[in-house]
């Protein structure tokens, strides 16, 4: 995974002020209701350090644009095939092949499909145009106290960009979240929370050894890093939320739960706003089926909503003050 | 992203039931008893007995294209179903209008039965009624010499709608009567005044026309309390007969109040609601048509003084509940008219829209006690038709009546209505005040207490007429005849016969386009067409105007709408004070899109030449499915707030507006005025023309008013109500704090339907945020929304098993239709809807 994070390292001199920076967009989704306070307009970043298994976004971990082939909406003009001076794409029977060793991304297909089924993910913005779109629904943010938030991938990746991008907003008085997984420098961090309202923070999983086997890496860099906020915070004057994926046999186990509970108490003590626990999301298939990917949880159910309520009532219980206990999701009767 | 959550499938005939009394619980079960039933309000038609009498007034059905064929059969069918009545011997010797204004009255007062259903509250049974056009055999054979015939109105018409240009004629309803002015005065007050204007006439006046619609209006105004005196007396003989002592009382109120009322002021709320019925009823009755958007305005406030006296007297909140069901199920009748043909759904034109809060004077709201009590009749009535709510938004309305419609709107089989925004809505009718020349009746001071019809289309109360479904042109004609140098695409084919009529050169020539170096150029011409298009439209209307002010008079209704005595004019006649007609933009979205495709396609990315889409089109896209995919999917959108497609929309905005208001009906002197509604003309005009450039097909919908083309909605709600806002004219820029900061080109208000996922209501905390989305909504969206709150699993089931979900309600352009009724088509378009998958 070394090449995603190039630039990226701890330690490396990211701070460097660009004029107009820009960054790669996956996805923006406006009028969001579930990424933070009110109505919502969502920026997927592309690139993530972590590997979590049940990840149900898939295309948003590579920093690199992906080409992916949409069986819907194709009406097999095979212009893609004809367009590649890689011989990166083959047409089968009723699909078409991308070999991804010989495609370099570079895009050319996905502008000449006449039906937009062959598409790069990936698009690169640059951070003043980007703000320029996310202000569209300001109205609604007035009205809801809603914003715009960074989600992923992981945000705090794009460091430069994701700096002028808040930084962007805020000067146009818009509620920014920042939606991490945690690991990054603190540094990086540090530099983001006087342009974020709301820090929307992930704690996985407690135990060490099953995070890494989760997610590929440690935790300790992430806990490290939330155990560092809550000064900072008071400074910056941003709220803290923390979210906790419930994943069926990984991180759905009591303990686990009991455990970010006693974190939350004792190290955030006082900080946490809202403590949310997000149900798996199994609509992650299609997406790995149209990367050539196969994913681990493409048979597993939807959460039960037993298991949710069980998991909410451990988490009340936690030591945590319950009424910052939420659960979110789609869940099975 | 949460994955949808659908409710259970549920029985919509189960909801809230045990809300009603056993009366209200009765009644309502016996309407939907439907044909079945003992008693009904169906069509009866009576003739004064000449051989050449005619009943049925086929110009109120021009703008419904479904009909065209069925003319002669309705004219035949009705006149041999007719009962005669006989007439006095000076009958003919009067105007038409007296002789209508006689013959009406004599059908409702002393011809047509008067009856009251068990435990009713409110007098006025039977009113669906087809009369006499009393015209003389001369004056028959004039009307239809104009309407028969390969020259007549009716071969225009048709050949107007068979060549994809839309449709028009003069209908009927679409308007507020005076009620409040009826309630306060009383038909005695009224019937005073014209009596008082006619006195006031020189004698050579009295005897010409002006004194003729005068009398005929003094014979209308006494028809109300006449009938009324009828039912107090059947109210009488029912209580003689009558053992309960409960209903005993009851029925010696409505004696009493029946003796009084409509004729005297009403002065209490039982007595105000059972005269708003007659008057509402008769306006049917004299027009000849069971509802079509005969409105009734602000109910909530002209009714509050009656309520805040009853209830001061000790009226109990639930009585008076339980009055007002009544008037609402008794609205529903109405749909009897033709009960023997079955459910009608969409096409029945029934709108009895009723407005509720919104802002008075300085931007106060007007929400109060009586509001919610209609909300609540609404609720649990639900899923009854009428009357039709819409409801009045703006930015001081206050939380709990937003919570209340969000609930209403998140019981995805009920909540029947629609959302009126005020500050976008007061722009456009100041707008038409100043444009139209009528600032002394449309103005700062009073425009807050403009009021929708039919389904959101605005207009002032009692003392407007402005025609808002009597002109429905598609402008995708206009890109179509520069395609073409002003000839048809592809030749009309009789269905009958399967002939091909021959292309003819209709439109102007408007230049080769394939010469046209830019799309300026193309632009250019598609201002000339649009100026061709409207014109026609315009000359065409013009036809069934002047037939209808010929002919057919309404002094009834002209009684309850100001400006008709003063001017001693039929509203037919263009008496009204505001009498505008509105001409209905149709195929809003499909015609800029289709502009944007070929700056797209022909001029931007130069992916083809102007021949080669022409051909393409002509071949409906077949063998041309690449280029077809193009347009669909490449070239730009209207709808998905990009500003560069949104300018040419706005483009297209302002040519059709500006053309619009360069026209007047000339019988009538009736300046048009601009709108967009669809009506169910999207999807049945979408097989009449020939494909389009933004890659439809014939056959495939036209878009919906101003809503985005179907399929081009991909950047959700907001993204829609912002290009919705800007493409009327967004906001000025000042920051007044009131309307004044908005602008609005289409005074009749725009149809906007936006299809919700129910899970977007699944909790308090999204319900909040859907509020915020009406709030925000407000500040950049349009006129009006219709939400629809649809649930696939129930509507693919609902598809399979209709007789389980007979009451199922959908939404279609402002009308709700029970979706078992609507048909195979539009059922599967109402299913690809369920969009927004975000939610």
């Amino acid at each position: 995974m070394g090449s995603v994070l190039t630039g990226i390292r701890e330690g490396q001199p990211v701070m460097k002020a660009q004029d107009d920076p820009k960054g790669r967009v996956l996805e923006i989704q406006r009028m969001s209701t579930e990424d933070g306070p009110g109505l919502r307009t969502t920026v997927f970043l592309k690139g993530c350090p972590l590997r979590c298994r049940w990840c149900h976004n898939p295309e948003s971990i590579s920093l690199v644009p992906q080409l992916v082939w949409n069986k819907e909406g194709c009406i097999g003009c095979h212009i893609c095939v004809d367009t590649c001076s890689e011989s990166a794409l083959s047409a089968g029977p009723g699909e078409i092949v991308i070999d991804r060793e010989k495609c370099r991304g570079c895009g050319q297909c996905a502008r000449e499909c006449p039906t937009l089924s062959m598409a790069l993910l990936g698009e690169s913005w640059g951070a003043r145009d980007l703000v320029d779109e996310l202000s569209k629904d300001q109205a609604y943010f007035l009205t809801s106290g809603g914003g715009i938030t960074l989600s992923g991938g992981e945000a705090t990746l794009q460091y430069p960009f994701t700096h002028a991008l808040l930084k962007g907003l805020q000067a146009r008085k818009i509620h920014t979240a920042l939606d991490t997984c945690g690991l990054c420098s603190f540094e990086v961090l540090d530099k983001l929370l006087p342009q974020t309202n709301l820090l929307l923070f992930d704690i996985k999983e407690m135990d060490d050894k099953r995070h890494e086997a989760f997610t590929g890496v440690s935790n300790g860099k992430i806990l490290k890093n939330l155990t560092q906020l809550p000064d900072r915070l008071n400074q910056t004057q941003t709220d803290l939320w923390i979210r906790t994926p419930i994943i069926p046999d990984a991180t759905d186990q009591e303990d686990n739960i009991l455990k970010i509970g006693e974190f939350i108490a004792t190290r955030l003590k006082g900080r946490v706003a809202r403590w949310e626990l997000c149900a798996f999301n199994n609509l992650g298939k299609e997406k790995y089926a149209r990367l050539g990917e196969d994913w681990a949880y493409k048979n597993t159910l939807l959460m039960e909503r037993k298991k949710m309520e069980a998991m909410y009532h451990v988490a009340r219980g936690s030591g945590v003050d319950e009424n910052i206990v939420f659960w979110s999701g789609s869940v099975r009767s | 992203m949460n994955q949808t959550m659908y409710p259970k499938k549920k029985d919509p005939k189960k909801k809230d039931q045990e809300k009603n009394s056993d009366r209200i619980q009765w009644l309502r079960d016996y309407y939907f008893l439907g044909n079945k039933r003992k008693w009904n309000n169906e069509y009866t038609v009576w003739s004064t007995g000449t051989p050449w009498d005619l009943q049925y007034h086929e110009f109120t059905y021009y703008i419904v294209p479904e009909t065209y064929l069925m003319f002669d059969v309705m004219r035949g069918g009705y006149s041999q179903a007719a009962r005669n009545i006989p007439v006095e011997p000076d009958f003919w010797d009067k105007s038409i209008a007296e002789r209508r204004a006689l013959f009406v009255k004599e059908v409702m007062v002393n011809h047509l039965p008067q009856e009251i259903l068990a435990g009713d509250l409110v007098a006025g049974g039977r009113f669906n009624i087809l009369t006499s056009m009393c015209l003389d055999e001369k004056e028959q054979a004039a009307y239809n010499g104009k309407i028969l015939g390969k020259k007549g109105v009716r071969a225009k018409v048709k050949w107007f709608h068979d060549h994809g240009y839309g449709n028009t004629g003069a209908t009927c309803g679409h308007l507020i009567p005076g009620h409040e002015r009826a309630l306060k005065l009383g038909w005695k007050g009224i019937a005073r005044e014209i009596a008082a204007q006619l006195e006031s006439l020189e004698e050579t006046q009295k005897s010409g026309p002006r004194g003729a619609q005068l009398r005929a209006m003094i014979t209308a105004s006494l028809m109300a309390g006449e009938l009324a005196a009828k039912y107090s007396q059947l109210c009488k003989r029912l209580w003689e007969t009558q053992v309960n002592p409960v209903r005993k009382k009851e029925l010696d109120q409505m004696a009493q109040i029946l003796s009084r009322v409509p004729w005297e002021p009403a002065q209490t709320f039982w007595e105000a609601v059972q005269a708003l019925w007659i008057n509402h009823m008769l306006v049917m009755s004299d027009e000849n048509y069971p509802g079509p958007g005969v409105s009734l305005g602000r109910i909530d406030q002209y009714l509050l003084p009656y309520w805040e006296r009853s209830k001061a007297a000790g009226m109990d909140r639930k009585f008076a509940k339980e009055i007002l069901k009544c008037f609402w199920v008794h609205c529903n009748t109405a749909y009897d008219a033709t009960i023997r043909c079955g459910n009608q759904g969409i096409t029945a034109g029934f709108g009895q829209l009723i407005t509720l809060s919104g802002m008075g004077p300085g931007g106060l709201d007007l929400t109060n006690e009586l509001t919610y009590m209609i909300l609540e009749v609404i609720d649990e009535m639900s899923p009854i038709l009428e009357p039709k709510p819409n409801v009045r938004l703006h930015r001081n309305a206050p939380d709990k009546l937003y919570d209340i419609c969000v609930d209403m709107i998140s019981r995805a089989d009920g909540a029947p209505f629609l959302l009126n925004f005020d500050e976008r809505s007061m722009a456009g009718m100041a707008g038409q005040g100043q444009r139209g020349g009528v600032s002394d009746l449309i103005n700062d001071t009073n425009v807050h207490e403009y009021a929708p019809v039919g389904c959101l289309e605005n207009t002032m109360q009692g003392n407007d007429r402005s025609g808002t479904v009597d002109n429905n042109l598609n402008l995708l004609k206009a890109v179509e005849l520069v395609l073409t140098r002003g000839k048809d695409l592809k030749p009309y084919v009789d269905p009958m016969t399967a002939k091909a009529e021959k292309i003819l050169q209709v439109g102007p020539d408007t230049g080769d386009p394939t010469a046209f170096s830019s799309f300026e150029d193309f632009m250019e011409a598609f201002k000339v067409q649009t100026a061709f298009i409207v014109k026609k439209c315009a000359d065409l209307y013009e036809l069934s105007e002047s037939l209808r002010n010929t002919y057919f008079a309404t002094p009834y209704l002209s009684c309850l709408v100001k400006g008709c005595m003063e001017q001693a004019r039929d509203v037919t006649q263009g008496g009204a004070q505001i009498s505008f007609t509105t001409l209905e933009a149709v195929t809003y979205a499909t015609t800029v899109d289709s502009l944007l495709a070929i700056q797209y396609l022909v001029f931007d990315e130069k992916t083809c030449s102007l021949a080669e889409l022409t051909k393409a089109l002509k071949n409906d896209w077949q063998g041309y499915e690449v280029l077809q995919a193009k347009a669909r999917n490449r070239a730009p959108k209207y709808g998905q707030d990009d500003d560069d497609a949104d300018i040419l929309a706005r483009q297209v905005m302002r040519i059709f507006c500006d053309e619009t208001w360069k026209h007047k009906t000339v019988s009538t002197e009736r300046q048009f005025r601009p709108g967009m509604l669809s009506w169910n003309y999207w999807a049945a005009d979408g097989h009449v023309m020939a494909a389009s450039a933004d890659g439809r097909k014939r056959g495939q919908f036209l878009s919906n008013a101003i809503c985005p083309s179907n399929g081009a909605d991909i950047k959700g709600p907001t993204a829609n109500s912002n290009s919705v806002g800007k493409v009327l004219g967004g906001k000025t820029g000042a920051i007044t704090g009131n309307f004044k900061e908005f602008i609005n080109d289409l005074p009749n208000g725009a149809s906007h339907t936006i299809t919700f996922n129910p899970s977007i209501l699944k909790d308090s905390g999204h319900k909040e945020k859907f509020k915020a989305f009406l709030k925000g909504y407000n500040e950049n969206g349009g006129t009006a929304l219709q939400i629809n709150m649809l649930d696939l699993a129930v509507l693919v089931d609902a598809q399979k098993n209709p007789k389980e979900y007979r009451h199922l309600l959908v939404r279609i352009t402002g009308y709700n239709a029970y979706f078992t009724s609507i048909g195979k088509e539009l059922q599967d378009e109402v299913i690809k809807r369920i969009s927004h998958g975000q939610f």
